[in-house]
């Protein structure tokens, strides 16, 4: 089922940072799950859904998230019509000054530029594998000026977290991070309207020297647009801080999890590294963890997410931790609740240990 | 179109008749290999890896999976506006048409694709070699020598010298003499079938054998003793990095051992000689609760429940609880059900084996009637690809499962398929 649609993704998102996970990449390059970035899931879910043209709308540190894009080949973007396009902000010249960081004349070219009847706008930050050509659909039918994407969600909102009040099917209030909830529908950082109506709103933002733009700058306008729900029951993981980041890895350990998330025909998609296969060498006990290529491992390994290249010693201790590409547990360490950026080496003998809902992060490329 | 120094002709149009169930629809080229690998990525990657820009990959037997995995060789970086990747099966012409009928006539009939990149040298390889080798350095060597002919050659134990074609040699390294698999070998320098020729040279060589009836134009046999009787200097250029021919089950077999046992000479972890291979868009792999796996290597996509020992396991296949798969190899999607016991075997892509089957080189009472000892040795066991093999069934060592004929039954392979995966 074919849809006309293009597709807006937020690399970042003002109120949310990853502690220091962020400190040197954008939110969406945040590395997740093995072998993925965060934004994967949301790219790959809109290529699966026969959207092909996709802006990117970067605001600060977006090398990692360039290099992680490349050409948009790894998700079959590279076209020579549309694909992907990354929109940075725009430097000031002699023909054009901008006071904001954040500066929208870049996207509203973008969309000038586009043939599609409708945006499919999305937040980066949401780990899911949805299907969006029956949420344009939808819309479409639905007549209204905007559809936004929610679900019931309550055990595991982290915050922040936008709280949607519908009275028939039509949306009366917006509440972030409501101390008390008169709703339970929770935003999904997803909406679609048409191209016209976003760049309207857009020049007027301009005009006005506003600056910012995610999905509540669209949602609030819930006075003067129509804007409807869509209800989507399918697995989701939000990602809106360290906590939840590090619950979502968790869950992927789930059976039922993982199956939904990678093992259905729409595929997830991200850049390919070709490390070697994996190396479970003498000595090594692994449980209930995920693995994956170009990986040494000769320790103790449970319920941990290990990304790429990582080499883990003997004898060490690796218990409910995030270990990112590259890094190095030499022998006899020992780590639970801990986050490794990567390339970080933790030596031998050395231990940490964190909590769940407060794990501890080792920096990108440090010597513990 | 810009001159191209050195272009590489890849010959993957073999069978591998050896390989018996393994090469049933798919050439050899693309069989699995190592886990993530199939075997063309060796030749491919070490292209890549060589600067090669221009490769031509020639296809015959089975190729639908082979053309389907290489696609246009994006995955390889051969995907260019100049030259890059092409498949080149054999075609018709005004003068009628002809399958490859042998290594040399299949360049022969590709002598207009050779032209027209235009290249000093044509590199002339099989597709169906696991190893790592530079092919600059071969050049370099060959431009030095300003020979028509070098042959990469490696010294084999003098024992094995009579199963090679075997390079006799001056001391400069000329090569004076051919023998294709000797009695009483001369020397211990085995072909490669790695070629470097001077292009207008080769080219000459190639239509003079055309027009010889009596030829079966063949490299080893035809276009080498050809070129040595005119003349012509041919140089025999000496490597000693690892090699294999996986030509037959146990070499299959072994060489894919070989990962586990000396993982450093191939060692598939240089990040300076990666080998590049097609993603196969699965997930990182999941080792779950009461899993053990021992001195294995494993892939995205794979997810262990059982028990591994000494096994090759690919991207895709599941060892469910309680089952134990030693010093095996499992294909791409394989599935061993619970308390199912392998050891030795090969298991074919998507071939899922039953629940508490009990096969290879230890089970004592199995079946014998798949027992087939003109592929199997050793005790290694080969279930095909696409099988569905019955519950509790014994099989003994040596055995090998082939698919079943629409219509047939059987009571061990239950349901077959012709896969065409990727």
């Amino acid at each position: 089922m074919l849809i006309d649609a293009m597709g807006i993704i937020l690399a970042d998102n003002g109120r949310v940072k990853l502690g220091e996970l962020n400190d040197e990449r954008a939110l969406a390059a945040t590395p997740f799950g093995g072998r993925y970035r965060i934004i994967d899931f949301m790219l790959s879910s809109m290529v699966n859904s026969g959207i092909k043209h996709i802006g990117i709308l970067a605001e600060t540190k977006y090398s990692s998230l360039m290099d992680h894009l490349g050409t948009g080949s790894h998700w079959d973007l590279d076209r020579l019509q549309q694909g992907l396009r990354i929109i940075p902000p725009y430097m000031q010249s002699d023909f054009f000054r901008s006071p904001n960081p954040q500066d929208l004349n870049g996207l509203y070219d973008f969309l000038k530029h586009s043939v599609h009847m409708y945006v499919v706008v999305a937040e980066s930050n949401l780990i899911s594998n949805i299907n969006f050509t029956k949420f344009v659909k939808e819309h479409e039918k639905s007549g209204a000026d905007v559809t936004v994407m929610y679900n019931h969600d309550a055990d595991s909102l982290g915050s922040p977290n936008i709280s949607l009040t519908f009275e028939d099917n039509k949306l009366v209030d917006l509440l972030i991070d409501p101390l008390v909830r008169t709703s339970d529908c929770s935003s999904l950082g997803a909406v679609v309207l048409t191209r016209t109506l976003l760049m309207d709103l857009l020049t007027q933002t301009i005009s006005r020297g506003g600056s910012v733009f995610n999905t509540e700058f669209i949602l609030e306008k819930y006075k003067e647009l129509t804007i409807r729900g869509y209800e989507n029951n399918d697995m989701t993981l939000r990602i809106n801080s360290l906590a939840t980041y590090f619950s979502a890895s968790m869950r992927l350990l789930e059976n039922d999890v993982l199956q939904k998330l990678f093992k259905s025909e729409n595929r997830i998609y991200t850049k390919v590294k070709n490390e070697s296969p994996a190396r479970y060498l003498k000595g090594n006990h692994v449980s209930n963890s995920l693995l994956s290529d170009g990986c040494d491992i000769s320790g103790n390994v449970e319920n941990s997410v290990i990304f790429r290249g990582v080499r883990v010693g003997k004898h060490s201790k690796i218990s409910n931790c995030i270990i990112m590409q590259d890094s190095v547990i030499r022998d006899g360490a020992e780590l639970k609740n801990v986050i490794i950026d990567k390339d970080s080496v933790i030596r031998s003998g050395v231990r940490l240990q964190g909590s769940p809902d407060y794990p501890v992060v080792i920096r990108k490329g440090v010597i513990v | 179109m810009p001159k191209q120094q050195m272009i590489a002709m890849i010959l993957a149009g073999g069978q591998g008749s050896r390989l018996g169930v393994l090469t049933e629809y798919i050439a050899k080229p693309a069989v699995p290999y190592g886990s993530k690998y199939r075997i063309i990525d060796f030749a491919l990657s070490n292209c890549t890896n060589s600067g090669i820009e221009t490769v031509g990959v020639l296809t015959q037997y089975s190729p639908l999976e082979l053309n389907s995995y290489i696609g246009n060789g994006y995955s390889w970086d051969l995907d260019r506006n100049i030259g890059g990747l092409s498949i080149l099966p054999p075609y018709q012409s005004l003068e009628g048409s002809d399958w490859y009928k042998g290594t040399a006539n299949a360049i022969y009939q590709n002598i207009t694709f050779i032209d027209n990149q235009n290249p000093d040298y044509v590199l002339v390889l099989s597709g169906d070699h696991i190893y790592k080798q530079d092919y600059r350095e071969m050049l370099r060597a060959h431009i030095d020598a300003e020979a028509a002919a070098t042959i990469a050659v490696r010294e084999v134990p003098w024992e094995e010298a009579s199963r090679f074609g075997i390079m006799n040699t001056d001391e400069a390294g000329n090569i004076i003499e051919f023998e294709e698999k000797p009695a009483n070998p001369k020397s211990n320098l085995a072909s490669m079938g790695v070629y470097i020729f001077t292009w207008k040279t080769l080219r000459a060589h190639l239509i003079a054998d055309e027009k010889n009836p009596d030829s079966r134009n063949d490299f080893g046999q035809n276009i080498i003793p050809a070129m040595l009787a005119d003349g012509e200097k041919m140089l025999a250029f000496t490597f000693d990095g690892y090699w294999k021919d996986v030509g037959t089950i146990f070499s299959l077999w072994e060489s894919n051992m070989d990962l586990l046992d000396r993982p450093q000479e191939i060692n598939l972890q240089d990040a300076m000689w990666r080998i590049y291979c097609r993603n196969t868009l699965q997930p990182s792999h999941y080792i779950g609760e009461n899993a053990s796996v021992v001195d294995s290597i494993l892939t995205d996509g794979v997810e262990i429940y059982g028990d591994v020992k000494h096994s090759v396991i690919s991207s895709g296949a599941v060892v469910e609880e309680g089952a134990e798969v030693r010093d095996s190899i499992l294909m791409p999607g394989a599935v061993i059900k619970k308390g199912s016991k392998i050891d030795k075997c090969v298991v074919g892509i998507d071939t899922i084996i039953g629940e508490n089957v009990e096969a290879g080189i230890s089970v004592k009472d199995g079946r014998e009637d798949f027992v087939n000892e003109k592929f199997c040795s050793d005790g290694i066991t080969v279930f095909g690809s696409g099988l569905v093999i019955a519950d509790n069934v014994k099989i003994k060592g040596n055995s090998m499962f082939f698919p079943i004929e629409e219509g047939q039954t059987c009571d061990v392979v239950l349901e077959s398929t012709v896969l065409g995966i990727i």
